[in-house]
């Protein structure tokens, strides 16, 4: 069908020898009509049609959802500070199907944020910001950067009093980066400083200039992509059959797989906001404000509870923007750091070790600050989760490479080549490399819930000693040992692995029970 | 049989499901479309009853749209995608059903 398809002209004359369902004539005829198979953008490859090649089109779906929810309510917002408000609870509460409306815009927009990220970190997984997609890379973290906006803008208009108290938190935060930066976005977003200047400057960056930005951006970002096209699997494209290499036409194939993630994405939307729908807090007032501990939403979250950290209170808060900003810029110009040609996730084990830790502290600091809110956070407890979970994740990341790269496939292939020469001495009752790679995972994943659970459990029990209960110093020795044995039972792992890929260079006896020699 | 035989058949066979499954979904879709005018547009409960024919309506176009594709690359319809998707339906018309009393 790419064959027929990939010259450029509409099928006119062929859909009647091949189509004859129903379905298929009537898009023939619309096809015929409107020249929809006409290749106006490239084809696809067929092994582009997997969900995760698509993240970054799900975001654009969520971001039309929320460009039709958002235009419904605008007619019934008003953005002022005294009637905010009543607007926003009119159209929950008397406009047809308006928390419907309102709990689709929020979720959609959340969605979106989450689409983004994990469009971001399948990107730096998968290597796609080298050479020549640098500048693709570059504009996709803009539109993070505009799509955060929308959030932080858009977060503020109901005029609640959880929005207005994480909104000022969030203007607080501006005021810790340099001077010339932090009076910029300050006149920028908030103006003269009054509450009627605020909104509305709020409304008009969430409504008119940040969909404005973000189109511009997407144009720009499509043309790129045509003219790159989707990036290769890292493996590369040899190794494929020829059927996952086939470029199939983007009218009907990819649009309609695009049509079912789509359809799916938003039957998900609404099932989540059926299930939890949205209540409007109260409205904001200064009094009320007092009462209320400031909380940003979540996508700001792992941000706040490093600004929590006591270290960063007042004159350390410059060095706590300071790390933050270098992480952001780290991100936006790494096509120009990681500028090697290797992609595979297999011989980049640095970086991939480097994007898990982000995305491991990331999880923890949000999940952290969600459930401390206010709490001011002590510097020791923040360097021992912290780098607890850095160290956890670089030994999960060791231990994988081992068994996903390492070990097993030696393990495999020193036997598929004993196999090959002696058939008969195979079957002497070794593990077989399956039954090896359950066994391995298995053992992984319990040593890694237990070192979780302990780490977790030690840090609890030296806050507690740290408060003066003498009888925690009991549950810290049991917690200890229990660490004691994870890293004896990771050591243990890593043995047999090294074992099994030939590669052991000093024995242990002890660790090779059960183990028969070649 | 040949295998070239075996292929049209499967083919022919395909597409003689999805023409089914595809009447089936229209159905669905359009009496949840005929739902949807039906409950009232103010409060919770008819909000989340709209809600979840709406979702019966998206759900049945990305099964159309899932068939569609099988029959327009004449590969056969894999059984499972169509048996969740049916499940998921049936679930979300009963929930909608259950809501709506």
């Amino acid at each position: 069908m790419a064959d027929n398809t990939s010259e450029g002209a509409p099928r006119e004359e062929k859909e009647g020898e091949e189509r004859d369902g129903m379905v298929a004539r009537v898009l023939a005829w619309f096809d015929s009509r409107l020249g929809l198979s006409y290749q106006m953008l490239r084809p696809a490859p067929q092994y582009s049609i997997n969900p995760f090649y698509w993240l970054g089109a799900l975001a654009t779906v969520a971001f039309v959802i929320q460009g039709v929810t958002g235009g419904i309510m605008m007619l019934y917002y008003v953005p002022d500070p005294t009637q905010a408000y009543a607007t926003t609870q009119y159209i929950f509460q008397q406009v047809s199907y308006g928390t419907f409306l309102e709990t689709i815009h929020l979720y959609t927009a959340y969605a979106m944020i989450m689409l983004a990220f994990m469009h971001l970190m399948r990107g730096y997984f998968v290597s796609v910001h080298k050479k020549p997609r640098e500048l693709m890379w570059v504009t996709g973290m803009v539109m993070g950067f505009v799509t955060l906006g929308f959030g932080f803008t858009g977060y503020l208009l109901p005029w609640t009093i959880v929005s207005k108290s994480a909104t000022d938190v969030g203007i607080g935060m501006m005021g810790a980066l340099p001077q010339p930066v932090a009076s910029f976005l300050t006149f920028l977003v908030v103006g003269s400083g009054s509450d009627v200047g605020e909104l509305l400057r709020f409304y008009d960056l969430h409504v008119f200039v940040l969909p404005a930005v973000l189109l511009v951006l997407l144009v720009v970002k499509m043309y790129m992509l045509e003219a790159h096209g989707v990036s290769e699997p890292t493996t590369g494209t040899a190794s494929l059959p020829a059927k996952k290499r086939r470029l199939i036409p983007i009218f009907p194939d990819v649009s309609f797989y695009l049509i079912e993630l789509a359809a799916l994405f938003g039957s998900a939307v609404i099932l989540v906001s059926v299930i939890f729908p949205l209540n409007l807090p109260p409205e904001y007032s200064a009094a009320l404000a007092g009462q209320y501990v400031a909380q940003p939403d979540w996508y700001f979250l792992w941000i706040y509870q490093i600004l929590k950290v006591s270290a960063f209170e007042e004159a350390g808060l410059p060095v706590a923007i300071s790390v933050v900003t270098l992480i952001f810029v780290a991100l936006v110009v790494l096509p120009f750091i990681d500028r090697g040609k290797v992609r595979s996730i297999r011989d980049r084990k640095v970086y991939v070790t480097l994007g898990a830790i982000f995305v491991a502290e990331v999880a923890v600091l949000a999940l952290w600050g969600y459930l401390t809110p206010g709490q001011v956070i002590p510097d020791e407890t923040a360097g021992l989760v912290l780098g607890g979970t850095a160290l956890l994740v670089t030994l999960g990341s060791v231990v994988a490479y081992k068994a996903v790269f390492g070990g097993l496939r030696s393990v495999a292939r020193s036997r598929g080549s004993a196999r090959a020469q002696a058939p008969s001495t195979v079957s002497t009752g070794r593990v077989s490399s399956r039954s090896a790679a359950v066994w391995t995972s298995a053992t992984f994943v319990c040593l890694l819930t237990a070192g979780a659970f302990l780490i977790g459990d030690s840090i609890d029990e030296i806050i507690a000693l740290r408060l003066g209960a003498p009888s925690a110093l009991q549950s810290l020795a049991v917690s200890l040992s229990g660490l004691a044995l994870v890293t004896l039972g990771t050591a243990f792992l890593l043995y047999r692995l090294d074992l099994g890929s030939g590669l052991i260079k000093r024995r242990v006896r002890a660790f090779e029970v059960g183990w028969r020699e070649r | 049989m040949s295998e070239a035989e075996a292929s049209e058949r499967g083919t022919v066979v395909t597409e003689r499901m999805g023409a089914r499954i595809v009447a089936l979904l229209l159905v669905v879709a359009a009496t949840s479309v005929f739902m949807l005018w039906s409950v009232n547009p103010v409060g919770s409960g008819s909000e989340s009853t709209f809600a979840l024919f709406l979702a019966v309506d998206l759900v049945s176009v990305a099964m159309i749209s899932y068939v569609q594709r099988a029959v327009s690359r004449e590969s056969r319809l894999a059984r499972a995608p169509l048996i969740a998707g049916c499940c998921f339906v049936l679930f979300l018309v009963v929930a909608s059903l259950y809501l709506a009393n």
